[in-house]
């Protein structure tokens, strides 16, 4: 039993909101975007780019911010490039995004050759990583103190971002245009507000998030480059989207529970046990999940029908 | 309506795609600080320089025809097939397994049976996806999605713990190459026997999707369902087993990565092979024609390219970009016809309307027969 109190101790919790972190940035955008009626399996590529901006940037200019701000600039114009393809040329979202992913990867190792020489990973002194934030009044608190003390800068935004996009989204008309635009895009053209470019502003509030996620990924979570270091999370983050049913909080939720699973995974390998087999388990999941949702879905309806019949004979 | 006048506008399209990504692969093989010359150059002697390096260029496209023939089985019968990676994976280790457990057996048995159990294995688990979309109507392309990355994480499991071996990353009982490999057509290539296999399925599918009453049937019920339902098609049947082929098909490619390539299963017996099929058929329009002609042109890049950074030190990554380039353009080829389209017919209706030689055009019949025709004839005027 020794082995089980080195495994769920304060370390695992500290390391799900680590990982979790790159994947709800990501999320959150794919959500947007999944509200507007874009399926984007792009965020993979998406949050690679950044990855590379940031680090290339915060290298040359040994600034930081300067990083995150050029992974959100790359993020923009990803947005915009995905959107001019699907919304203005009508083109098929999936394969413009897996197209995406493709070139993403082939583009990011090409410049990684091209302007520092080098292949694989790009790891140099001269990165400067993200400021981690340190609070003495929170330190002090037991239990929650460490847990939630001591991390990267964008663990603490993410969680501020978590609460933007629900409000974006439910709160303002920008967010009721964007949901109307995935839902009933003809409704909302009669209502005077162009579908279209609701989804162009999904797409690229799309790209500004997985900039974000890219930056937090290669300047906070580590501080080097990797060829395909985004490694799935963009798929995570597609999971989450679908597990999630699109809700910030409940996609919040489930990238948790997805990060939880993922550093469950590292510390098992202490013992033995691969962290492959927990790998899995979020694709099973997020399968069961959808059926789960079409089902009740279905039978929501059929309730719903059986009730309208019911007032009809009445 | 006039499918097979689009036919040629889209080979012009393809033609013109591709030589816009090549133009923009030769600007950065410029900014790598080499000619284009020397970059391209280095890329065909790196295809046809040799037999060996031909073996493999026809090997690769061998690999890319099968997946994206794969993609277009599931396809013609509206079916989404974005699990083939995960279907290559598990075909691969059901075929490696069969090979370690009758590791004493003759070749001649040996072989078939691994090509049975890869295309059983390889459609089994395209068949979850199927039955789920026809049962409970959820959407196959999400749960491929997923199940791909289960596949590979399950082998990967396998491979890191049950199955360990000395080797890291590489199945137990495979470390040393493997005993059952196919015969190689040309020495020190990777191009082996496998060519005759996929050659026997590419002629299949071609046979089936385009001359059987199956093929049509397929064809029907993917363009339309509830037509295909209304005639009396059974159109759940379809579905499934069309899925189910395209499954087989790419567990047989996963055998071949195995017996034919790489001798043993590691981790990496696939590296987003299927993902490139998948979109080569997507641009393709699932024509097989088109697919087994488009395919030796995707090999001839990727080797090429790889044989590129090999001799001049280019990164072969320009192939991905080249690639890349061509699939937005073709997506998007649709979508530029129809700004073109709508620009040229903004452009002749007010010279129209500047000379009012004719009044019976509106706007709109000149809109709507805005096409690559109207380019044509302009050119003959």
């Amino acid at each position: 039993m020794g082995n089980l109190s080195e495994i769920f101790n304060l370390g695992l919790f500290q390391n799900t909101l680590r990982t979790a972190t790159p994947v709800i940035l990501a999320a959150l955008g794919g959500l947007l975007t999944e509200q507007a009626g874009i399926m984007n399996i792009g965020m993979e590529g998406m949050m690679l780019v950044g990855c590379f901006a940031a680090v290339a940037v915060s290298f040359a200019m040994t600034n930081a911010l300067m990083g995150v701000f050029a992974a959100v600039m790359c993020g923009i114009i990803i947005g915009i490039f995905f959107a001019v393809f699907v919304v203005k040329l009508r083109s098929d979202e999936f394969i413009i995004g897996m197209a995406l992913n493709t070139f993403a990867a082939g583009t990011t190792v090409f410049l990684l050759r091209s302007i520092f020489g080098v292949k694989g990973t790009f790891a140099d002194k001269g990165i400067v990583p993200l400021p981690s934030v340190n609070l003495p009044w929170l330190e002090s608190i037991p239990v929650i103190g460490p847990l939630l003390n001591g991390h990267s800068i964008f663990v603490y935004v993410t969680w501020i971002f978590v609460f933007l996009v629900w409000f974006l989204l439910y709160k303002t008309p920008y967010g009721f245009w964007i949901r109307a635009a995935g839902e009933h895009p003809e409704s909302l053209a009669t209502a005077g507000i162009n579908p279209d470019k609701m989804k162009f502003i999904a797409s690229i509030l799309c790209g500004i998030l997985c900039g974000f996620a890219g930056a937090h990924l290669s300047l906070g979570y580590l501080t080097m480059f990797a060829e395909g270091m985004s490694a799935n999370r963009g798929f995570i983050a597609f999971a989450c989207v679908i597990f999630g049913m699109a809700n910030p909080p409940r996609v919040f939720l489930a990238a948790l529970l997805f990060g939880f699973l993922n550093a469950l995974g590292l510390r098992l390998q202490s013992v033995g046990i691969p962290s492959d087999i927990t790998a899995i388990t979020p694709y099973v999941v997020t399968v069961l999940m959808l059926v789960y949702i079409v089902t009740a879905g279905e039978s929501k309806k059929k309730r719903r029908a059986k009730r309208l019949v019911a007032e009809q004979k009445r | 309506m006039n499918k097979f006048k689009i036919d040629y506008s889209y080979i012009l399209s393809l033609f013109i795609s591709i030589v816009v990504a090549l133009f923009i692969g030769a600007l950065l093989i410029m900014v790598t600080g080499h000619s284009p010359g020397e970059g391209y150059g280095a890329m065909i002697e790196g295809v046809f320089g040799n037999s060996r390096v031909f073996g493999n260029t026809v090997a690769k496209s061998m690999n890319l025809c099968l997946t994206a023939l794969a993609m277009a089985v599931a396809a013609k019968a509206g079916m989404f097939n974005v699990g083939g990676e995960g279907q290559l994976y598990l075909g691969g280790l059901a075929a490696t397994m069969v090979g370690v457990l009758m590791s004493s057996a003759s070749p001649t048995i040996v072989i078939p049976l691994a090509i049975i159990a890869g295309a059983i294995v390889g459609g089994a688990f395209a068949w979850i996806p199927a039955w789920l979309r026809v049962k409970f109507n959820v959407s196959e392309v999400i749960t491929t999605i997923m199940l791909n990355s289960a596949a590979i994480f399950f082998c990967k499991y396998l491979i890191n713990g049950p199955l360990k071996s000395t080797e890291k990353g590489v199945l137990a009982a495979t470390e040393n190459v493997f005993v059952f490999k196919l015969a190689k057509l040309i020495p020190a290539s990777n191009l082996t026997t496998a060519l005759f296999y996929s050659a026997v399925i590419a002629l299949l599918v071609w046979y089936v999707m385009g001359k059987t009453t199956l093929g049509l049937e397929m064809k029907v019920t993917g363009e339309n369902p509830k037509f295909s339902e209304f005639v009396g098609l059974k159109k759940d049947k379809l579905m499934i087993w069309s899925m189910i082929a395209s499954g087989a098909i790419c567990g047989v490619v996963g055998m071949m990565e195995v017996y034919g390539i790489q001798g043993r299963f590691t981790e990496n017996i696939s590296n987003e092979f299927y993902f490139d099929g998948m979109l080569l058929a997507m641009i393709m329009n699932y024509n097989p024609f088109g697919i087994i002609a488009m395919s030796f042109f995707f090999g001839t890049l990727k080797i090429g390219a790889y044989a590129m950074e090999l001799s001049t030190g280019i990164s072969g990554e320009i192939s991905q970009i080249i690639f890349a380039v061509i699939i937005f353009l073709m997506a998007a080829q649709g979508g530029f016809k129809q700004f073109f389209g709508d620009a040229f017919g903004k452009f002749k209706a007010k010279r129209y309307k500047a000379e009012e030689t004719d009044s019976r055009f509106s706007m709109e019949e000149l809109s709507d027969d805005m096409g690559l025709d109207d380019l044509g004839s302009k050119g003959e005027e």
